[in-house]
Formats: structure tokens, sequence, C-alpha cells
């Protein structure tokens, strides 16, 4: 269950009373200039091949505004706030899928036991070379999972554990407390949680106007911030984390961003002379303070239709691993399916960064406009909010049953570490090629990535990010006599500047992640019946994964009030890969040992699917076989 | 003795003809001024068999042929519409944008290139009469519309009601609710500060901010547009999407894309909203025609659309699909103006502006296609201020009422309603930035 703080749960309730309150007169006021109401009803039907329905989601959202204008010495005083409430009937209706009835018995690959042509044990039909070896199988049943990454790729001879997949409420193994203990309801009604997410804005605007003619314009409240300038990948909009569980990366970011008590306040300037020969036709410093309490990334618990990069489901795995034991395949000798106790493997726990002055988020940001360049320089402190899993927990050898920090032991608790970060966008208009250039870097330092080079299997690295896009509009006469496409393309980098990889006796060792990596995205989009038909195709290519989503879909606007979108999502490409997996890290040395005089904590590089081919294959590769057809109707009023 | 005197009449004589020229001369230019800006008030334009309160219909519209533009000729023809006839009426402008007319009166010169200009700072910059044949009256008029006093110096429609319609079925296919802002940064003539506001790092001319208010879908949708006061710069414009809460820049060719799916382009908006170097400007000649221009207080208004606490309701609309404002039409001096793109792969072959002479206004435009062929028909009625809402009286705006874009080929139109306000309050300097986009979107 999510952590629940008394004061903070009494404020946003306290807020959430007040905002219905607040919009229940407006709804009969809604003519009045001052006061607004409006909303929305949407049902989104998805189905995913081999998986049947994929999402049968609700949602009710309501909008409201209410202009105060002049209160003392503030101007243009207004409360916003926006309730939005979801039901998913995927968990009943889909619920052998998703819900309380998911999962069931799996096998887990034995290659020692070749050529048996089934060389496959159950969960808990693992070797137990040591009496500290072996689990209770009654506390840990072969009942409600799937074999981690089994929707992508086959075992192959690599590693493969079980991975229940029941909502918590019905099977906690594997919730990690806080972090990813999702019960049915919560799955069901998403926002209905301890975070009051049916809060989805609350926010007041006020403005200071100064003699000069400048306004300090304030934000104050659960808000989104958005920064940069792109589409789709985030380079520096990422003051709110990102609900990846509701379509993975391919929801708008509004509806996606998760948002936070911000306080933000925009000096805006307006055109300004710096100095004599310096003007700009518009400047303003913004400064944004996230006192929320930290909150990740939903990156989807193992048991939902999505669940980015599958690490929810290694997670959980993992996270079961370590509370109580399982069978490992493919893992003795590289070949042997293994039973480990508890407490000897898997992830311990989440540290989630506590409510503290200096846990809070900072960011600062200068933008303006000059001549024909629009340009912003930003700069945030902040924790990330993808997990980092730090290894050099304490943990028991399995063969002498000692507790104590073992080199390169897959053992990890989950961190979320401070990342700072500078960076900039412009965007800019070529008059000669009639395009619209946008341009967005970052430069992080702080953030950690898996690393089977490092003792603790992770390692610190500064990143660079960058994307840039370019937005065209092309009439295209055999489509479209009298309405131009819109072509909108971005390539999207990132270097990861102390990347480490090398050779071992079996395979690479490293970082999983590519030092340098590329995906492009293209969107096309036309225009018809005046804009209220309109097709468009998405497709995104990540070049090192060799992996490509393509996303069409048409949009139909029926009147004002119902549109109605039908569209696809297929992947293709070359999906999972392998990558070290740390089986052949020798932590208990001289027992683990891959080779005569292997370093203990060294890995000899044998690779797998699981658990870091994810890395290379990215959200696009992961998401191979979650082909999708979908429909989504929305009733606006 | 002989010598002085003859001196002395010698300077009685230079005195007096200077006087006598200097006197011609400023009669002469007063003479322009008066044609420019007051044509009515020696001459009352006829029309054989015209008069105040008929109506052109089907049977009488061919004795008016050459008193309609041959686009809404053709509506008539086809009894998708009716005129009514209404008296004409002067529309005086602004005294003091008159006054900065008279001020720099033959101060103003053309550059070498089209859309290069000189010498003006306020006040209409070809205030005589065209001439048919200078090669570049057609620019020159272009010229006093772009500097025209059109919204005045800031003006807001607050707000503004765009309905897409079947014109066979009649069916509204979808209604929009905006509100428009202009803002002059120099020719001020009116609102504090004159005549040019600063800073304006980018030597911006004027510029245009528009707010989707409804429906939801494109609620929070807005475009600003910066016209630098240097023509043959292109504009800056930036859209913000409700959807993504995001600035975006956009390319200029997107000006000549249907604007949220209407059957307008941006440069469409107030009858040519371009650069005056984007076109081949040609004059093809003057003459009384019926333009749209009327007391908005006078007319059968539209009681459904928009209601709000001072009682005041939008023009209405029928016809054909409901396509034709309800509205009456006067005999004016209208300037036809032909204007062709200098991009080739401009949407449009060609437009044609009727320009009326009073206020340069274009009331209506009439588009075509590519191929030559009739596309799109542009009808924005004006409204005398004194006829409108209390605040607009003497403001000396020809208020823009009502408009009705029809796509003749895709039997469509896009019809505009109108609550114009001359209020420099709705339209503050700050409302044109970029970050305003952001503050009021997000």
């Amino acid at each position: 269950m999510q952590t629940t703080i008394k004061g903070l749960r009494f404020w946003c309730c306290t807020l959430a009373g007040s905002a219905t309150l607040a919009l229940v007169p407006m709804t009969t006021a809604v003519a009045a200039e001052d006061a607004r109401v409006n909303g929305f009803y949407e049902n989104a039907t998805y189905g995913r091949e081999g998986v049947g329905l994929s999402k049968f989601r609700n949602t009710l959202q309501l909008e409201g505004e209410k202009r105060i204008g002049d209160v003392g010495i503030f101007s243009n005083v207004s409360i916003n706030g926006t309730l939005r409430g979801t039901y998913d009937g995927v968990y009943d209706l889909n619920k052998d899928e998703y819900g309380r009835t998911a999962g069931g018995a799996i096998l887990l690959e034995d290659t020692a036991l070749a050529p048996n042509p089934d060389p496959f044990v159950p969960h808990g039909g693992g070797i137990a070379p040591t009496p500290n070896f072996g689990f209770d199988i009654n506390q840990n049943p072969n009942d409600g999972m799937i074999v981690l990454g089994e929707n992508l790729h086959p075992q192959d001879g690599g590693v493969g554990f079980g991975v229940p997949v029941r909502p918590c409420d019905v099977d906690s193994r594997g919730c990690i407390d806080d972090y990813l203990d999702k019960d049915l309801n919560e799955l069901r009604f998403q926002e209905f949680n301890d975070r009051a997410d049916f809060i989805r804005e609350l926010y007041v605007d006020f403005d200071l106007n100064f003699d000069s003619g400048n306004v300090l314009s304030t934000r104050l409240g659960k808000q989104q911030v958005i920064w940069g300038r792109t589409d789709l990948f985030r380079v520096l909009d990422v003051i709110n984390p990102v609900d990846f569980s509701r379509n993975n990366i391919y929801d708008e970011l509004e509806d996606i961003r998760i948002p936070m008590w911000i306080l933000k306040s925009d000096y805006r300037m307006g055109p300004t002379e710096v100095f004599d020969g310096l003007a700009f036709d518009d400047l303003n410093f913004q400064v944004v303070w996230n006192f929320d309490q930290f909150r990740p990334h939903d990156i989807g618990q193992c048991g939902q239709p999505n669940v980015i990069l599958d690490a929810g489901c290694f997670f959980r795995g993992m996270n079961n691993l370590w509370e109580n034991g399982g069978t490992v395949a493919n893992f003795a000798n590289g070949s042997i399916a293994t039973d480990f106790g508890p407490g000897q493997i898997g992830i311990r726990e989440a540290h989630l960064p506590s409510w503290s002055l200096s846990n809070t988020q900072l960011g600062l940001k200068l933008e303006g406009v000059y001549g024909d360049l629009g340009f912003s320089l930003n700069a945030l402190t902040y924790r990330s909010q993808l997990p980092s899993l730090r290894g050099g927990i304490p943990a028991e050898n399995a063969f002498t049953g000692d507790t104590a920090v073992w080199p390169s032991l897959i053992a990890f608790d989950i961190h979320f570490p401070r990342v700072n970060l500078v960076g900039g966008s412009l965007d800019y208009y070529s008059q000669g090629i009639d395009t619209v250039f946008r341009v967005e870097t970052a430069y992080t330092s702080g953030e950690e990535f898996a690393n089977t080079l490092r003792e603790k299997l992770y390692s610190e690295s500064d990143v660079v990010r960058y994307v840039v896009g370019a937005d065209k509009n092309i009439f295209i006469p055999a489509l479209n006599e009298s309405q131009a496409f819109l072509f909108s393309g971005q390539i999207f980098g990132q270097h990861i500047l102390d990347h480490e990889r090398e050779q071992r006796l079996l395979g690479e060792a490293g970082i999983p992640d590519w030092e340098q990596n590329w995906i492009a995205t293209l969107l096309i989009k036309g225009f018809y019946m005046n804009g209220r038909l309109s097709p468009q195709i998405i497709t995104a290519h990540d070049v090192r994964a060799q992996a490509t989503a393509v996303a069409p879909s048409v949009e139909w606007l029926v009147n004002d009030n119902f549109r109605l979108t039908a569209g696809a999502n297929f992947k293709v490409g070359d999906g999972a890969r392998k990558f070290d997996d740390c089986r052949t890290c020798n932590p208990w040395d001289p027992f683990t040992a891959a080779y005569p005089g292997q370093p203990a904590g060294e890995s000899a590089g044998l690779s797998g699917y699981e658990p870091l081919g994810r890395f290379q294959s990215g959200p696009i590769g992961m998401a191979q076989k979650e082909d999708e057809i979908q429909l989504t109707a929305r009733y606006s009023f | 003795m002989t010598t002085t005197k003859n001196k002395s009449v010698f300077r009685w004589l230079m005195a007096g003809c200077t006087a006598g020229l200097m006197s011609t001369a400023l009669m002469a230019d007063e003479a322009v001024i008066t044609n420019s800006f007051y044509p009515y008030n020696t001459e009352t334009p006829s029309f054989d068999g015209l008069k105040a309160g008929m109506v052109i219909d089907q049977s009488n519209v061919a004795q008016f042929k050459d008193a309609i533009d041959p686009a809404f000729y053709g509506f008539i023809e086809q009894g998708m519409t009716t005129i009514t006839v209404g008296e004409t009426t002067s529309f005086d402008l602004h005294p003091n944008y008159v006054e900065a007319t008279r001020v720099s009166l033959g101060q103003v010169s053309l550059g070498n290139e089209v859309g290069e200009i000189s010498g003006w700072s306020a006040g209409r910059p070809f205030p005589e009469e065209p001439d048919a044949n200078d090669p570049r009256a057609g620019e020159k008029l272009a010229w006093n519309y772009k500097y025209g006093y059109n919204w005045g110096d800031s003006a807001a429609i607050y707000p503004f009601y765009w309905k897409y319609r079947d014109m066979d079925s009649g069916k509204v296919e979808r209604t929009i609710k905006f509100n428009f802002h202009f803002l002059n940064y120099k020719g001020r003539v009116t609102q504090e500060p004159t005549p040019e506001i600063t800073p304006n790092p980018s030597d911006l001319f004027r510029a245009i901010y528009v707010q989707v208010l409804d429906p939801a879908d494109v609620r929070n949708t807005q475009l600003l547009i910066h016209r630098a006061a240097d023509d043959l710069k292109r504009d800056n414009s930036w859209l913000y999407l409700g959807f993504q809460r995001r600035v975006r820049r956009l390319a200029t060719g997107q000006v000549t894309d249907a604007f949220l799916g209407s059957d307008l382009m941006i440069e469409d908006f107030e009858g040519y909203n371009g650069r005056i170097s984007d076109m081949n400007w040609t004059y093809k000649g003057t003459r009384y025609m019926l333009m749209p221009f009327y007391n908005h207080n006078d007319l059968t208004l539209d009681a459904e659309t928009h209601i709000d606490s001072d009682g005041y309701q939008v023009v209405s609309f029928s016809g054909q699909g409901g396509c034709f404002p309800d509205i009456t039409w006067q005999l004016r001096k209208v300037y036809e103006v032909e204007s062709v793109p200098v991009d080739e792969s401009h949407p449009l072959s060609k437009r044609v502006h009727f320009m009326d002479a009073q206020t340069f206004t274009i009331p209506r435009t009439v588009s075509y296609d590519r191929k030559g062929s009739l596309w799109k028909t542009f009808t924005i009625g004006q409204a005398h201020p004194d006829h409108h809402l209390p605040k607009n009286k003497g403001s000396g705006v020809s208020i823009d009422d009502s408009f009705s874009m029809i796509d003749v080929q895709a039997s469509h139109c896009t019809t505009g309603q109108f609550k114009g306000q001359v209020d420099p309050e709705l339209s503050p300097p700050q409302m044109f930035n970029v970050q305003h986009l952001r503050a009021t979107g997000s």
C-alpha cells in the first residue's frame, strides 16, 4: 500500500472537498464569463494480440475555473481545479490476464537436463546444493505466476524466475511496500489512492504588478509544470513524474504527467533591453519549487497491461526471491535451475525519499524571445524518477549461511538518487525552407545505471540528452487538395558519458545501456472535413535496439461534444536482447566461480535475455509483443 | 525712390504669389484629405434603379450586376441569398488618424521593392486617388489597408463565434468561441502611448492574439502573430495547444492552411493578413458597389448564440446553409485590387479584394484556386461604431461585425459573429508576449 502521510492526506482531502464544493455552484453559473465548468467522459477500449482485452478504461474528468479578479495587491486571481476518476474494467473483464485469477503454474528451464526434449522444472523443482538453498513452496507456491519476460522471449538458456502477477491484495508476493503495491481497487480505480490523485490539479493563480510594467505571476498548488519543446520523449520536461502504466509512452504527456504540489513563479519582463544593443522581445524568469513528497514514475506493476521495460515484473519477481526465495532457471553452472532461499538474492526494499526540505526539488528557467529565436536556459535539482538498483546489501551466502555484503551479488535495494540538470532549448523558423526547428538539450549528473563491472552492480554517469525536431507543412495534392499535412520529425539522442563496457571470457560486461543511442520519431497528420476527420501516423524507431513502433489512428469529431478515435499500435524489430546477467559474477567465491582463478565479484560475461537485456531493447523493443488495436470515445460537456 | 518702390511692389507680388501658391497647395491637400476620408460629403453614390429599402433577389439581380461583385452576384442569381439595400452613410474614421494623414501627406514613398516604404509614421500613407497608369497603384492601396485604421490602435473581438456549416444541409458542424485581440505597436494615433509602444526590440508593427474558449477539444488553443514593421520580414507566429500545454512556433506556411479546420486560413483574417511583399498587387478600378455596411443596432439580431449582461446580441445568419449575414448593404465607393501570391506553391492563384475607399477595410474578397477556379468568397460586415456598443461610439473604427467565408467548391462555409470592442483595457501589451500564452494556457 502506498505511504500515507497524515498531514498531506488531510490537506489533499480538505482541498478536494473545497474544490468540489467550489465547483458545484459553478455548474449553475456556467454562462458567466468568470466561471467555467466542463468535463468529459471517455471510454478507451484496447485489444491486444494474444491477450484479448487490454484496456477498458472509463474516465470522468471535471475541470473548473473561477476567476476572482483583483484581491488586495494581487490581480488576475483565479482558482483552477481538475478532478479525474477512472475505472479500468480490464481487471474484471479479463481477470485471467490482469485480475485476481491471472497467471498460473510455471516451468523454468534447466538446460542441464538436455538433451531431454522438455528440459524444464516446475517452480520449486530446482536443485538445492546446500541446506541453505531451497525455499518453502507453501509460502511461495507455483501459482498465479508468469515466467519473467515470457510474453516477449523464451528462456533460451538464460536466467528466468517466477513473477506473481495478481493484485497485491490477492497475492502480496513481490509487492514492494510504498512503491509497487497496488491492490485490485487501486488498479481498477487508479486515481483513488493515498495521494488523492483524483485531484488531478488544484491551484490558485495570482499576479503582482510592478510599476515597471513587469509582472510576477504565481501558481500555487497541485499542477503540471511543462518545460521544453519536444513531443513524446522528455529531455527538459522532467519536473513531474509520469504514469507509464496508463499507455506506456504513447499517451499525451498532458494526460500522464503526475501533478505535484508546486510553487511556480514567473517574473514576466516582456520586451526588455538588458543593455544597449541587447534587447529581448520577451524575457521571463521562472522559479519552480516542487515541495511535494517525492513520487517516482509509475512504471506499471507486474500484472498490469502496461509495464514499461517490463521493469515492474523484474522488480516484483526479484522482491519475491528476496522475501520468499524461488527457483531461478539455468543458474548453477549457467545451466541448472536452482532454488534460492529468502534473503539471498533479489530486491530487498525501495528507499523512497521521505518529505524533508532537502528532498524537495528546485528549478530555474530563463526563457525568452530574441529576434527570430526562442530560447530557454534551464536548471533543475531533483530526484531521479526512475529507480536505481544498488547492490552491496547484506545477504546470506547460500553455500555457507553467512550474512555479509558480497561483491556483485544480485541483491539490491531500490534508490532514487538526486540528479542535477542543466540544459536549454531553442526554436527557430527558417524562412528559406519554411520549417520550424526545435532543439532541446540537457546535461545531467547523478544518474545511475546498472553496471556488472562494479561490485555494487551500478555506477553513476553524467548523461547528455538532446532532441532536434523539425515541423513542416507539406501539401500533397493527390491526398488533399485544400489542406496541407503536418510533418513533424524528431531525433532524440542519449550519450552516457561515463559508460563502461568490457569484453570478458564469456561475453561483454558493464553498463547494458547503449553508450550512444538515438530514437527517431515522425508524425504525419492530415485533416479532412474541415478538420473534423484527422488521420495520423506516428512512428518511432530505436536505432540501436532496432525496434520500431507504428501507431496509425483516425480521429473523428462527430460534433463539438463527441469524438471517436480508432487506432493501432504495432511494433516491428528485434525485440528482446541479451546481456551479461551476472550468473557468472562469482559473488560467493569460490563456490560460484565460473572458471578456476576467477576473481570474486568479477563477471565472466555469461548473458541472457533477463534481466539486463531490457536496457538494450528499450521501451519499444520490450513491448514488441504488445500490438494493439484501440478505440476511444470521448463525450465532452 | 522708384527703385525702392519697385522693390516693395515686387516683394508684395512675390509674397502674394507665394501665399497664393501655398494656399492653392493647401487647398489641394485638403481636397485630397476630403476626397479620401469624406467621399460622401460632396457626392452621393447612385445606381440606376437602386434605392434604400429595396431587396435584390433572383428576380432583379441582373439589373444590378455592375454594382455587385461577381461571386456574390452568383449567390443571388442562384437564389442562395438576397441583399437588402440601406442608405449610404459616412463611416468617418477617427480625426486623429485623419490628422496624422494630413501631417504626413506627400512624405510617404514606396521603395524599389514591393514591401518597401519610407516616410510613414501614422495615418493613411497614400490618400491620393489611385492612378490607373501607376503600375504600383495596387501596392499603394494595399499599404493603405495595412496601415489603415482597421481596429484602431487596439481592440478586441470579445467574444467571437465561428460556426462551421454544411451549405447544402445547413447543419452547423462546429461552433468555436474565441477571443481575438489586436494591438498596433506603431502608427498609433488615439491610445497612449502614441505614436509607438516602446520598448519594441523587434520593431513590430502589429500583433494579433487569439484564444479559443470552446469547445473542449480546442479550448485554450492560442495563436500569437507578430508582424514586423519591415514588411520584407516574415511574421513570427506561435501556437499554444491546450491539449499539449506547449507553445509551438509556427512555420509561416501554416498561415495558408485552414485555421482550426475552418474555411479561413490565418492569411485571410481581416481580408488579408500577410505581408505586402507576399503578393503582387494590381489596381483594377474604382466604382460604386454594394458593400456590407450597416448599423448593428438597427438589425434583427441572433438572440441565441450570445447572451450577456449588457444585452448585446450578435448578427444573425440565414440564406443557403445559413451562410449569409442578415445585414443591409450600402452603395459605396470601392477600389478593386487583385493580389497574386509571389510563392507559386501558395494554395491560391489570386484574390480579388473590394476595398472600401473611405475606411480601407476589405469587406469583400473573392479567392481563386491554383487552377484559377472560384474557390472562396469572404464577406466582412462593417458596423458603424456609433450604432453599436456604447463604448464604441465615437471611436472612429469601422467595426468588423460579421463574416462569412464560403468555400464554393466544397459547398461549405464558416460564419463569424462578433462582439467587437474598442477598449484598450482588453488588449494590454503584455497580452502579446509569448509568455502570456503559457501563463494563460496552463
